[in-house]
């Protein structure tokens, strides 16, 4: 039993701090209703359970699945098939993400119509297969990830000269919201799986990251294309937000109602990662039995963990990040809700699944070079900035959200060229990973209710942009923590002539 | 000088712990006078039939060498074994193997390969030469064993700490990463294979690594 309580062990550590926080706001600022507490703390058990069976299932499942895909497209040796599995895998998962249909729907009635869901799910798939496609191709060639960066985010500079605010920000928002905790754990084994059959150990290490940076720049380029296209009008205003406003009485009514959809969503994104790979074992059968039954036993467990942890978000968390936001505000020092937004942030990314699995793979990947705590630790205090820079930007008008994005992403592209590669593509990849089903839900819930409460703040406009900021804090603070790190490393008492 | 050499006997002493031990290992042999060491990411299993149904049998483990002169040696494990426990189950397992050669570090300079023959009753056909090296170093080290007649090796992904790396990021020591080559040699070519792996490396340049040089009781499927 030394596994489960281990596992149990970790997902306690993850989720307890989120946890803690809302009990003491519940008794200092905030005080909540006595069925939405009690819902709350449903919600963490949901998620504090569903959190060590979905890792158990990422561990035994999807890791093994990405690892022998990638070793088997690349050693066919054939720069086509390489590009094709890129581009179908891209596609198929990203157009399964139901992160991806929730953001398109917002875009849909943002635009008022213009830009339909379903042109919008298509345009940012095939952005994300082409850019995995083109990620996969660059480790097959060496091409080096800092300079494919700069590229494509001068790309993405040029499309949002073009562009309206708002759309900027939905744009940076999709590259956070499709990269969901099913498609992160996916593309990283995925790189691995390819990288690892590099001869040359340093770069084989460092080309296992950066794949989930690369795609998550696809979907900003997506958007941007349609929007620079379509041209939208200027959003409308005032949109209200009748979403979270579960005014069920019971405490288990939201739970009831929400777990079929749920159910059938991760089933939904569960299903193009199985089916290919369903297909892969029975065109090249490179899977031993047992293992076989190991794969798919972690399917299952995936797909129970994956539900009972968003189920607990979804149904407990949610409305209390809407209601502390909400209160936050209306209070009359800002600073708390500025504070507490940076505590939020702090404690919410720690408890995002995809975190979990990034920073295991970066030890793996290292053996144990990179401590897990610290990429933690940092990755944390970047998103906790990030939300309270976000506070920021909703309690004072004249803040824009690119006022933040452009300066951020001038910077860590810059950093690309001084920090040890490894660290670009650790810091690109948790750009994505952070932005995951607990932030999607839980800050942004926090967010609106932010600008719910504030006059002169729109819930809808400025709603958006959180999940870009959050996806951007990573890029700078790991880079920052690669730069220490190469200063620390350095040999003592040996000339540097190595 | 022939007597004093052969009292500095060498053993290695391996310990394999659950993952997240291995640095507080190292630093505890660290107290009890190793001078550094190297830890390698591990898989183990987990006996228990339900687990291993439901394919959850895999845990992480961190497998960490130390090499280190007899009494140290023995000393340090005593230390080990009284804070971490071994004999109670899921605490870990330790053992040491004895070294033939080492070279590398400053405490044991000037170490040569000892003439084998004087050594134990059997005739070893075979060594194992295990050369621990700073990450990506690991091809320079196949090939320069290549060159001396090797026919190929085996390299382990580590990371470790020697007395030369103690850098320090707020509470947590920095321990680079490291790879080891493992090769096995016919005997009469080992010490050509250290030789040429010693020049190429300059491993007797502090910090660049090391080499130590194991017997082998029985080998099988090398083919000649």
């Amino acid at each position: 039993m030394n596994v489960i309580t281990a596992k149990l062990k970790e997902a306690l550590f993850s989720v307890l701090p989120i946890t803690i926080l809302v009990i003491i706001l519940n008794f200092t600022f905030v005080p909540l209703e006595t069925t939405t507490f009690f819902r709350f703390i449903i919600g963490s058990v949901a998620i504090i359970i569903g959190l060590t069976i979905f890792l158990f299932g990422v561990d035994s499942g999807i890791t093994p699945i990405g690892n022998t895909m990638g070793t088997a497209i690349v050693k066919s040796n054939k720069i086509l098939i390489v590009i094709i599995a890129g581009l179908l895998l891209g596609f198929f998962i990203s157009i399964a993400e139901p992160d991806l249909h929730i953001l398109a729907g917002q875009v849909d009635f943002a635009s008022s119509g213009l830009i339909t869901k379903d042109s919008i799910v298509l345009v940012v798939s095939a952005g994300i297969a082409l850019m995995l496609a083109f990620g996969l191709s660059r480790i097959v060639y060496n091409l080096p990830l800092n300079k494919l960066l700069l590229i494509i985010y001068g790309i993405i500079f040029i499309l949002a000269l073009f562009t309206t605010p708002e759309f900027l920000a939905i744009s940076f928002d999709a590259s956070g919201a499709t990269t969901g905790a099913l498609t992160v754990p996916f593309i990283l084994a995925l790189a691995m799986g390819v990288s690892k059959l590099k001869k040359n150990s340093k770069s084989s290490e460092e080309d296992s990251f950066g794949l989930v940076g690369l795609a998550s720049a696809g979907a900003i380029v997506g958007v941007l294309i349609m929007s620079v296209i379509s041209r939208p009008e200027k959003i409308p205003a005032n949109l209200d937000t009748t979403e979270a406003t579960a005014a069920a009485a019971s405490i288990f009514a939201p739970y009831l109602q929400m777990l079929p959809e749920i159910a059938k969503e991760v089933l939904i994104a569960l299903a193009p990662i199985v089916v290919i790979f369903l297909i892969f074992q029975i065109v090249s059968s490179s899977v031993s039995r047992t293992m076989l039954r190991k794969i798919l036993f972690g399917i299952v467990f995936t797909f129970i963990g994956l539900v009972l942890f968003l189920l607990g978000v979804n149904a407990g968390f949610m409305e209390v990040g809407s209601i502390v936001g909400h209160k936050l505000a209306a209070m009359d020092n800002h600073l708390y809700a500025i504070l507490i937004g940076f505590v939020l942030g702090m404690v919410t990314v720690i408890a995002e699944p995809a975190v979990y699995v990034l920073t295991h793979q970066i030890e793996d990947v290292t053996s144990g070079y990179i401590k897990r705590r610290l990429v933690l630790a940092t990755l944390a205090l970047g998103v906790a900035l990030s939300v309270a820079l976000s506070v920021v930007r909703i309690l004072i008008p004249e803040v824009q959200l690119w006022h933040y994005l452009l300066p951020g992403y001038i910077i860590s592209i810059i950093m690309t060229f001084l920090v040890p590669d490894l660290f670009v593509g650790i810091a690109f990849d948790s750009g994505g990973v952070a932005s995951g089903p607990m932030t999607a839900t839980f800050i942004l819930a926090f967010t609106q209710g932010v600008a719910d409460a504030t006059p002169g703040a729109d819930v809808l406009i400025d709603g958006f942009g959180v999940i870009a900021m959050v996806a951007m804090t990573p890029l700078i603070a790991l880079q920052i923590l690669g730069l220490i790190f190469r200063a620390r490393s350095r040999k003592g008492g040996v000339k540097d002539n190595g | 000088m022939d007597n004093d050499f052969k009292r500095q006997e060498i053993e290695l002493i391996c310990v394999i712990v659950n993952f997240g031990l291995g640095s507080k290992v190292i630093s505890s042999a660290k107290r009890s006078g190793v001078t550094g060491g190297t830890i390698a990411i591990g898989k183990g299993t987990v006996n228990s039939r339900i687990l291993d149904f439901f394919g959850l049998s895999d845990i992480r483990k961190e497998v960490v060498y130390m090499a280190a002169e007899k009494n140290t040696a023995y000393h340090a494990l005593e230390e080990l074994n009284n804070e971490f426990d071994f004999s109670k189950p899921n605490h870990g397992i330790a053992f040491t193997t004895s070294i033939i050669g080492l070279v590398g570090t400053k405490s044991f300079a000037g170490e040569q390969m000892p003439d084998r023959s004087e050594r134990g009753v059997d005739h070893t056909m075979y060594h194992i030469i295990t050369t621990i090296v700073d990450k990506g170093k690991a091809e320079e080290v196949i090939s320069a064993a290549t060159q001396a007649g090797s026919k190929g090796g085996t390299v382990l992904n580590a990371r470790g700490s020697g007395i030369h790396e103690t850098s320090k990021l707020f509470a947590m020591e920095i321990e680079p990463e490291k790879e080891v080559v493992i090769i096995l040699s016919e005997a009469d070519k080992t010490n050509g294979i250290v030789e040429t792996i010693r020049e190429n490396l300059k491993i007797d340049d502090p910090g660049n690594g090391i080499i130590f040089v194991q017997d082998t009781n029985r080998t099988y499927g090398i083919v000649k």
